[in-house]
């Protein structure tokens, strides 16, 4: 019965909505080709224009799903990193990159002959299917 | 609202350690038994049992009760990862002080030596821990920018160590009892650098049991003092997307403002606090969260021995996770027993004398965007 109305006056539909499930799992990876080149894949809100990691479905600032996939930047700063020794073969260098777009990502780092310190200009590389952030050229 | 004084009477539990012929039942069982016997009721007067837990598989709580034969009431299994103990010890607070209850058990419990080693395990299905991510390395990364933006040197998160080991070698429920020199941590096996494996706390096995009690049925049942509940606060983790100062935990600093308001005292009134040293760096960042001492200037508290025995407030007079151990849903329940034995005059070599306040504090991290998922902590005050 469209336009009942229950206690509070809240509207009552006539059937239960059914919810649906997100296909969160439906795409994994971190990296995809956009037609600026291949870049970490991002979510932009359609609604209030905060940028976020990953495919994403929801917007966790506004809650809409109204939501588009965007191409990261390929730059950014070194907010911090570990070699880490254990969990794997070897050290293996990650840190936490603050894109210059703000956005956050966890990544792998590869060490050259500059030595990692926090602040420093890192970019995008990728090695196949593999990426990881590199010291910027000029660092 | 309604508020009932909240009480701890009772505490018991096994030291923490590797424990490989007992299951979580036989962890638990007799820290449960214990408990109830110091606290001088019987199972027939206990209301609810809340159970702090992370891997135990389902039912973990009743399968420990089932035992004793304590059965019928409500038993709720508490999964909140290191905050999975002081999050039941938060529940069982609010059924009483809301009046809900009158007389609750708390039972913290975990056996990690299920795993055969290596890190903690973390969800698959974070975004980050697909990535690789593992506790170490985001306390690492926390211990990376701490060093860059402040004076502290890697001697300081060794120095945390060797206070940790100091303070556990007193204490008969801790894993580890040996102490060590500064020296000696900066040589140990690397783990994810700044830290080394003497600067992270251990795999093991363990189990805590507190009653907590209204004022009216500790009058009614001939029950101990205890100690007074006068704050507990629990915190969820809130997303960022964008940069974050990993130095600067909001959920902790929150919970703590939060808790000192609840209470009424400040962290110049406390006596002890015990808080959450999952790795080394992680003590220093809880000093300046919690009030002790200025921005960037934790090392130097440490340094002056502010904060061991016979200085403004001792942290970790147990050990701390480093030393005690942080069998992980134990760890909260623990740190209760912990202040309620210092606030009643049992720890024996370790007692801090007159102490009157207490603070505890435990988190949960490893998801992706969150400093921590959890954060819970507890203020009390002696009898």
């Amino acid at each position: 019965m469209a336009g009942a109305r229950g206690a509070g006056g809240h509207p009552v539909p006539a059937e239960a909505a059914v919810s649906a499930p997100v296909a969160d799992l439906a795409s994994d990876g971190l990296l995809d080709t956009f037609p600026e080149g291949r870049r970490l894949v991002g979510t932009q809100c359609d609604q209030c224009g905060r940028t976020m990691i990953g495919a994403r479905v929801v917007c966790s600032s506004c809650g809409s799903r109204e939501v588009s996939r965007v191409a990261l930047p390929a730059t950014g700063v070194l907010y911090s990193f570990t070699r880490l020794h254990v969990g794997g073969e070897g050290v293996r260098p990650v840190g936490y990159v603050d894109l210059d777009d703000g956005v956050r990502t966890l990544a792998d780092i590869r060490e050259g002959k500059v030595p990692l310190r926090p602040d420093m200009r890192v970019e995008l590389g990728v090695d196949g299917d593999d990426w990881f952030f590199a010291p910027a050229r000029g660092e | 609202m309604m508020s009932e004084n909240v009480y701890v009477v009772s505490a018991a539990m096994i030291p923490f350690g590797k424990h490989r012929s007992s299951s979580y039942v036989g962890l638990a069982v007799s820290p449960l038994i214990d408990a109830l016997r110091r606290a001088g009721i019987g199972k027939s007067d206990v209301d609810a049992v809340y159970v702090g837990h992370s891997y135990g598989g389902m039912m973990t709580g009743q399968r420990i009760t089932k035992e004793i034969g304590l059965g019928t009431i409500p038993t709720v299994n508490v999964d909140n990862a290191c905050s999975s103990g002081a999050t039941a010890m938060h529940e069982a607070w609010m059924a009483i002080s809301r009046g809900l209850a009158d007389v609750a058990v708390i039972i913290g419990v975990e056996k990690l030596t299920q795993f055969g080693g290596g890190t903690l395990p973390l969800s698959p299905e974070d975004r980050e821990v697909k990535q690789g991510l593992v506790m170490p390395a985001v306390y690492a990364m926390r211990a990376t920018r701490y060093l860059y933006e402040s004076d502290a040197e890697v001697e300081d998160l060794a120095r945390v160590s060797v206070k940790a080991r100091k303070h556990g070698a007193l204490n008969p429920f801790a894993q580890f009892r040996q102490e060590v020199t500064v020296e000696q941590v900066l040589a140990a096996r690397p783990v994810a650098d700044p830290l080394t494996l003497l600067m992270c706390c251990p795999t093991g096995d363990g189990a805590a049991v507190v009653v907590l009690a209204s004022e009216r049925a500790r009058g009614r049942l001939g029950m101990p003092p205890g100690v007074r509940v006068a704050a507990s606060v629990l915190h969820s983790g809130q997303v960022e997307e964008g940069s974050r100062d990993m130095t600067k935990p909001e959920i902790s600093y929150e919970s703590a403002r939060d808790a000192y308001a609840q209470a009424g005292v400040g962290p110049e009134d406390l006596d002890m606090i015990e808080l959450h040293d999952a790795f080394s760096i992680a003590e220093l960042i809880y000093y300046e969260a919690f009030g002790l001492t200025g921005k960037r200037s934790a090392a130097a508290l440490l340094r002056d021995g502010k904060t061991t025995f016979g200085g403004d407030v001792v942290v970790n007079p147990s050990g701390g996770l480093l030393a005690k151990g942080h069998p992980v849903g134990a760890s909260g329940v623990a740190q209760v027993a912990e202040a309620f034995w210092q606030l009643t005059g049992q720890a024996g070599a370790r007692q801090i004398p007159d102490a009157r306040w207490a603070l505890t504090h435990v988190t949960g991290g490893g998801t992706a965007g969150l400093d921590h998922g959890a954060c819970t902590i507890h203020i009390f005050e002696a009898p």
